[in-house]
C-alpha cells in the first residue's frame, strides 16, 4: 500500500465515521462539531488531489464559515442541554435496513464500473485559470453561473425577510 | 460575443429588470405610495408576458450553456402567462391589512423563481439547470411559510424546503455519477457518450428520483398534499401549475435529448410510474374533504397523465405536454382563484361541505369553478378535452394500449370526484350556505382570463398545430 492509499484510506474513515456520527448523535451542538470534522477530512481529500485551492476554500467557507453560522444559530434557537427523543427500535430497524440496501446497491454497481484513470499528470491548478474562467463566456467559462448565483443570494435574502418579518398586527 | 446576443436572453434579462423596478420602488416610497407596488407589479408583469411574445433570434450563448429555441422559448411565454394569473389572483389576497406590509416581498420572490424556471429550460448544461432548479424552489418554501403566524403555513415552508434539500440532495448524486462516467456536464456531450452501463442506469434513476420528487410523482407525492394545504392559495396555485409546468418542461426536453440513448429503459421507468402516479392520485382525490388536499391529489394524478406525452417520445407527444400545460394553467388557476376568492371572503372556508348551495348565493363563482373542474376532469366543450385527447393520442400511436387503457379509466374515475364539489353547489341543499360577496376588480380580471383560456385555447386550433411546429427542432 501506498502512502497516497494509505491516507485515502484514514480520510475515507475519517469521512464515514464523523458523517455517522453527526446524524446519529442526540445532541446537536456535538452534530455540528463532527460535521466540522467531516468537512475537514473532505479538505484532506482535495489536497491530495493537488487542488490546493479548492482545499482553502473548503476549510475557509465549509470548516470556518458554515460551521460558525450553524453553531450560531443552534446557540440562538435551542438549549445546549437538550437531547433529541429517542428514536423508535421499528424505525431504527426499517432505516437502517434501508440504508444497508443502499449501500450495497451504489456500492456493487460502482465496483462493476471501470473509471478511466486521467492521462493528465496533477499540477497545481494557478489562481489566475480560475479567475480567468469565472469570468470567461465562452465553453468551460463560468461567468453565467456565477451571475445567476448572485440572483440566488439576492433571493434567499427576500426570503429570510419575508419569515422573519414581523406584521403590522400581532397575532399570539 | 456581442451585445445584441443578449436578446436571446430577454426574458430572464426582463424579468431582473422589473425586479430591480420593484426593489427599488419599495426602498424609495412611505407606506401609502406603497399600495401603488401591487398594480405596478402586476403591469410589469403584463408587460413582460406581452414582449415574450415578440419574435426574437434563436441560437446558443455562453458556450452551450444557454440554449434559444422557439420551443424553450413558448416554455417560458406559458409560464409567464400563469405567474401573471397568479399576480393577478393574489392582489386582493395581498391588500389585507396581515400582508401589506410584504408586498413587494412577495413579488419579488415569485419573479425570481420566475428567472430560475426561464434559466432551468434554457440550461444546455447540469451546471445551469441545478442552479435553476435551486433558484426555482429555495424562494418558495419563504413564501409557503408567507402567513407566518399560522402554524400549518410554517409546517408547509419547512417541509418545501426540507424535501427539497433532500431531493436536491439525490439529484446531485446522480449528476456526479454522470460526470463521472462522462466527463462533461454538457448536454450536448452527455447525450452523445452516454451508455447504458450499470452506474450510467443507477445515476438516471437518482436523477428520475429527483426530478420525481419536484414533479411529485408517486411514490415520491407524500409532500404535496401538506405542503399544498399549508400554504396560503395563491402560493399553492403557483407552486401546483407554474413550478410543477417548469419542472415537468425541463423533465421532458432532458429525456429526449440528454438520454435519447437509454429512451427504451426510461419508458418502462415513466410506464410504471405513470400508471401508479394517475391511479394512485385518483384514489386519495377521492377521500379529500378540503379542497386544497382534493386539488392536491389532482394535481398528482395530472401530473400522471402529462407523462403519457413524454412516454410517447414523438413530437406529437412533445407538443401534447407543452399544449396540456398551457390547457393545465388556465384551468387549475381558475378552480385555484374561485377558491381563493371564497377563501377570501368567507374568512378561511376550504372545505367542500362549506360549498353547499354556493350556486344560489354566488352563481358567477360556481359556474367558473364548474368550467374549471369540467376542464380538469376533460369534458368536451372545454379545453382540456383536448388536451387530454393530444396527449392519450401521442401514446395510443406508440402502441402502449395497455397503458392507455389504465389512462382512460383513470379519467373516468376522475369525472366522479370532479363532480362532487359541482353536485356540492348545484344541488346539495344548506342551511347557511356562504353568503353574497362582490369580488374585487382584480379577482374578476383573473379569473375572466382563466375562463377566456380556457375556451379559446381549445377551440383555436391554431395554438396546437403552432406548438406542434415548434416540437421538431425542440
Amino acid at each position: 500500500m501506498t502512502g497516497n492509499q494509505l491516507m485515502f484510506a484514514i480520510f475515507g474513515m475519517l469521512i464515514i465515521i464523523f458523517s455517522i456520527l453527526t446524524v446519529t448523535s442526540r445532541r446537536i451542538l456535538r452534530s455540528a462539531v463532527f460535521l466540522l470534522f467531516v468537512l475537514v477530512s473532505t479538505a484532506g481529500l482535495y489536497f491530495m488531489l493537488n487542488y490546493q485551492f479548492l482545499a482553502a476554500v473548503q476549510l475557509t467557507v465549509y470548516a470556518g464559515g458554515i460551521v460558525v453560522l450553524i453553531i450560531f444559530s443552534i446557540l440562538l434557537t435551542s438549549h445546549i442541554s437538550e437531547k433529541f427523543e429517542v428514536v423508535g427500535m421499528k424505525k431504527q430497524i426499517f432505516s437502517g435496513l434501508a440504508a444497508i440496501a443502499g449501500i450495497i446497491l451504489t456500492i456493487s454497481t460502482i465496483l462493476q464500473t471501470e473509471f478511466k484513470a486521467t492521462e493528465v499528470a496533477a499540477k497545481e491548478v494557478d489562481m489566475e485559470a480560475i479567475g480567468l474562467s469565472l469570468l470567461n463566456y465562452g465553453e468551460n467559462g463560468f461567468v453565467l453561473p456565477f451571475e445567476v448565483i448572485s440572483i440566488l443570494l439576492l433571493a434567499a435574502m427576500i426570503a429570510a425577510i419575508v419569515i422573519a418579518k414581523k406584521g403590522k398586527t400581532q397575532k399570539p | 460575443m456581442r451585445l445584441e446576443d443578449f436578446l436571446l436572453m430577454r426574458h430572464e434579462l426582463l424579468l431582473t429588470l422589473i425586479a430591480i423596478i420593484i426593489l427599488i420602488a419599495e426602498i424609495f416610497t412611505d407606506d401609502f405610495k406603497k399600495q401603488g407596488i401591487r398594480p405596478l407589479s402586476i403591469i410589469l408583469m403584463a408587460i413582460v408576458t406581452i414582449v415574450g411574445f415578440l419574435p426574437a433570434p434563436t441560437g446558443t450563448l455562453f458556450g452551450g450553456m444557454y440554449q434559444a429555441t422557439d420551443m424553450r422559448l413558448m416554455m417560458k411565454n406559458i409560464l409567464n402567462i400563469g405567474a401573471l394569473i397568479v399576480f393577478i389572483q393574489s392582489a386582493s389576497w395581498l391588500k389585507s391589512d396581515d400582508n401589506q406590509n410584504k408586498v413587494s416581498e412577495f413579488f419579488l420572490l415569485l419573479i425570481s423563481t420566475l428567472i430560475g424556471m426561464n434559466f432551468m429550460i434554457s440550461s444546455g448544461d447540469f451546471l445551469m439547470f441545478y442552479l435553476g432548479l435551486e433558484l426555482a424552489t429555495i424562494p418558495i418554501a419563504a413564501l409557503a411559510a408567507y402567513d407566518r403566524y399560522s402554524n400549518k403555513s410554517s409546517e408547509a415552508g419547512i417541509k418545501l424546503i426540507l424535501i427539497s434539500a433532500l431531493s436536491s440532495g439525490i439529484l446531485l448524486y446522480g449528476i456526479s455519477m454522470i460526470y463521472g462516467t462522462v466527463g462533461s456536464v454538457y448536454f450536448d456531450k452527455v447525450s452523445v457518450a452516454y451508455g447504458a452501463t450499470p452506474l450510467q442506469i443507477m445515476s438516471f434513476i437518482f436523477f428520475f428520483t429527483g426530478m420525481a420528487f419536484k414533479i411529485s410523482i408517486v411514490p415520491f407525492h407524500l409532500w404535496t398534499a401538506d405542503v399544498y394545504e399549508g400554504a396560503p392559495v395563491n402560493v399553492t396555485s403557483y407552486l401546483s401549475v407554474v413550478s410543477k409546468g417548469a419542472a415537468v418542461f425541463i423533465f421532458s426536453i432532458m429525456l429526449v435529448t440528454v438520454f435519447q440513448n437509454i429512451a427504451a429503459m426510461w419508458k418502462d421507468v415513466m410506464w410504471i410510474t405513470a400508471a401508479i402516479t394517475m391511479t394512485l392520485g385518483n384514489l386519495f382525490a377521492m377521500r379529500q374533504n378540503n379542497l386544497k388536499r382534493f386539488l392536491a391529489f389532482s394535481s398528482i394524478s395530472q401530473a400522471g397523465f402529462i407523462m403519457l406525452g413524454i412516454i410517447g417520445g414523438s413530437e406529437l407527444g412533445m407538443a401534447a405536454v407543452v399544449y396540456y400545460i398551457l390547457v393545465y394553467i388556465f384551468s387549475n388557476l381558475g378552480a385555484f382563484g374561485v377558491i381563493a376568492a371564497i377563501s377570501n371572503a368567507s374568512g378561511g372556508k376550504e372545505n367542500m361541505s362549506d360549498y353547499d348551495g354556493l350556486y344560489k348565493t354566488n352563481p358567477a363563482l360556481s359556474l367558473t369553478l364548474t368550467l374549471a373542474l369540467f376542464s380538469l376532469a376533460g369534458i368536451p366543450p372545454v379545453a382540456g378535452f383536448f388536451g387530454k385527447f393530444f396527449l392519450f393520442t401521442a401514446v395510443a400511436e406508440k402502441g402502449y394500449w395497455w397503458l392507455l387503457t389504465i389512462a382512460v379509466l383513470n379519467t373516468i374515475i376522475s369525472l366522479y370526484y370532479y363532480l362532487l364539489p359541482v353536485k356540492a353547489m348545484f344541488i346539495n341543499k344548506a342551511e347557511t350556505s356562504i353568503a353574497y360577496f362582490k369580488s374585487d376588480g382584480w379577482t374578476k380580471v383573473g379569473l375572466i382570463i382563466c375562463v377566456a383560456g380556457m375556451v379559446i385555447v381549445g377551440f383555436a386550433s391554431v395554438i396546437f398545430e403552432y406548438i406542434r411546429t415548434l416540437s421538431f427542432g425542440l
